[in-house]
């Protein structure tokens, strides 16, 4: 796959696809365009399936990262949104196995997913406390003990 | 009525306790709803406390049976953010081991697919067939199971001369039993019974919930990373990627039959061809990592591996987010239990390789008289196999 290719079927700038390596891409996309741009992708050539969708913490943004798989490359879309309001638009309804890595980002994010069927716990027990996200930089693994009792 | 049974502490394949709500009318599975996380251990937040060398380890630690993925595709990607060429030779040796373990993952599953049948017999002799298999991957590494052999920069064993010689020995006796094992799969009426036209997954919902590894290539969906995105040295080497288009159970077991074979035969391919050389690139121990990211993928026995690693230029990760392969064939197990026989649910929650022994607790609503049954695995088991017996006489 080159570059080109990805500029032509997404329709987007040269200047947000970044190549990483051999086989690796990634694309920089603003958050109103996420779903326009999935549905181009699963029009493309050689789409196999959703790999998985990343969320990490960059500053006062969290940004996620949809991992597509192609026959022949990786392509990383990476969408950021304001950790006040995490909230994107879900890709169910284009991808339905998207919706077991939106639940586990909603765990331990609390990316709020737009559209999702289902958002109830996954992963966390049902005395979590409302409103704390593991995986965030704040929350430490000391600070799990304390709220949900045990030892070490 | 609850039974607390337990059906733990000795079983080998105990790892991912996960509970399933099944909706059932009469027998027929309606819907399903599950729940995951009694043992999510927040690696890759213990990760962000930890420096990369230590995270090999834990890394290992991730799976008991496909460790060696896991290390494999952790050591990738900090590979990738270092720039570090790895030794041919310790390439060679990686996909060796990836596919012993490939193997040894394949005749586990044979013979716990074959316990859910009640089928026992071909439970022992698949569960001998591995211990061969397992003895030969200690002899490698001095571990049967988290071999400790991937690092940062290569491997820390060597294959020798005499190695070789013994793992060819056994190659050759694996190779007899696995055309034994498709006779007797293709021809047993109780597997064929049990399997055939069971859990249907067919190519388009398998696409749609983006299923990966066997149980996409059961549905006809050629897709494999050892093909599609080559690590290791699966680029030098020439191997058929297996596919069914059965969709069902059968299909999946003659896929990961067929790919113990094609694992044989690349062993040897590497085993004759692996160049001399050094093993390894060393790395300090304490190492600052440059910043960036980095995604690598490996294809682990139970599917796609994904690894992705973002480095802020310290001793640590920023961020290490693992998709390990059962997480992404989750979905795709869903759609194929609703409309299934409550008898047919072990052998199709089997057969997408999960860790079986670990579906602790089953809980069943009767949609009808809206009862409530709590069932443990073994409840589940024992129902499966009675209702078979008594319908089909085996």
């Amino acid at each position: 796959m080159r570059r080109s290719e990805i500029r032509r079927e997404l329709r987007i700038r040269a200047r947000d696809i970044i190549v990483q390596r051999d086989r690796r891409f990634i694309v920089n996309i603003e958050k109103k365009s996420l779903k326009r741009v999935i549905r181009r992708l699963l029009k493309m050539k050689n789409y196999t399936h959703l790999s998985t969708i990343t969320a990490l913490e960059v500053g006062s943004k969290i940004e996620l990262i949809y991992h597509i798989a192609f026959t022949d490359a990786l392509i990383s879309i990476k969408v950021q949104i304001s950790k006040d309001e995490p909230i994107l638009p879900s890709i169910v309804d284009l991808i339905p196995g998207a919706s077991l890595y939106e639940r586990e980002i909603h765990d331990l994010f609390g990316v709020k997913f737009d559209g999702h069927p289902d958002l109830s716990p996954l992963l966390l027990p049902d005395n979590w406390p409302e409103g704390v996200y593991p995986l965030r930089k704040w929350w430490s693994t000391d600070r799990t003990l304390s709220k949900l009792g045990g030892k070490r | 009525m609850t039974f607390e049974i337990p059906f733990g502490p000795q079983h080998p394949a105990l790892e991912e306790p996960i509970n399933f709500m099944f909706e059932i009318d009469e027998e027929r599975v309606v819907n399903v709803k599950l729940r995951l996380g009694y043992v999510h251990r927040g690696i890759e937040k213990i990760a962000e406390s930890r420096n990369y060398q230590q995270l090999v380890y834990l890394s290992e630690r991730i799976c008991g049976i496909c460790s060696f993925a896991h290390t494999l595709c952790y050591s990738q990607s900090v590979e990738e953010l270092l720039g570090l060429e790895v030794p041919e030779r310790a390439k060679f040796i990686r996909t060796i081991l990836a596919e012993m373990e490939r193997i040894q993952n394949h005749y586990l599953w044979l013979g716990l697919t074959a316990k859910e049948m009640g089928f026992e017999t071909l439970f022992m002799y698949a569960w001998r067939d591995r211990e061969i298999i397992i003895r030969m991957l200690d002899m490698i590494s001095g571990k049967r199971v988290n071999y400790g052999v991937n690092t940062i920069g290569g491997v820390r064993r060597d294959i020798t001369e005499s190695m070789i010689g013994r793992i060819e020995e056994s190659l050759k006796h694996l190779e007899v039993r696995a055309e034994y094992y498709t006779k007797v799969c293709t021809k047993d009426p109780l597997i064929l019974r049990r399997t055939v036209g069971v859990g249907v997954l067919r190519p388009r919902e398998a696409r749609a919930l983006c299923a990966v590894g066997p149980t996409a290539r059961a549905s006809g969906i050629a897709h494999d990373i050892r093909a599609d995105d080559p690590y290791a040295a699966y680029g030098e080497i020439p191997f058929k990627v297996v596919t069914y288009r059965g969709c069902d159970v059968a299909s999946r077991m003659y896929v990961r039959i067929d790919e113990i074979k094609e694992s044989i035969k690349i062993i040897r391919y590497a085993l004759k061809n692996m160049p001399d050389g050094p093993i390894r690139v060393r790395v300090p121990i304490l190492m600052k990592v440059p910043k960036g990211e980095a995604v690598s993928r490996v294809e682990a026995p139970r599917g796609e591996n994904l690894h992705f690693l973002k480095s802020n230029g310290s001793d640590k990760p920023e961020r290490w987010k693992i998709r390990a392969p059962t997480l992404a064939n989750l979905s795709s197990l869903c759609r194929m239990l609703i409309g299934i026989n409550l008898a047919d649910i072990p052998v199709v929650i089997a057969g997408i390789d999960p860790c079986i022994a670990c579906a602790e607790r089953v809980v069943l609503i009767d949609s009808k008289r809206d009862k409530w049954k709590i069932w443990n695995g073994k409840d589940l088991w024992r129902y499966a196999n009675e209702w078979y017996r008594k319908k089909y006489g085996f």
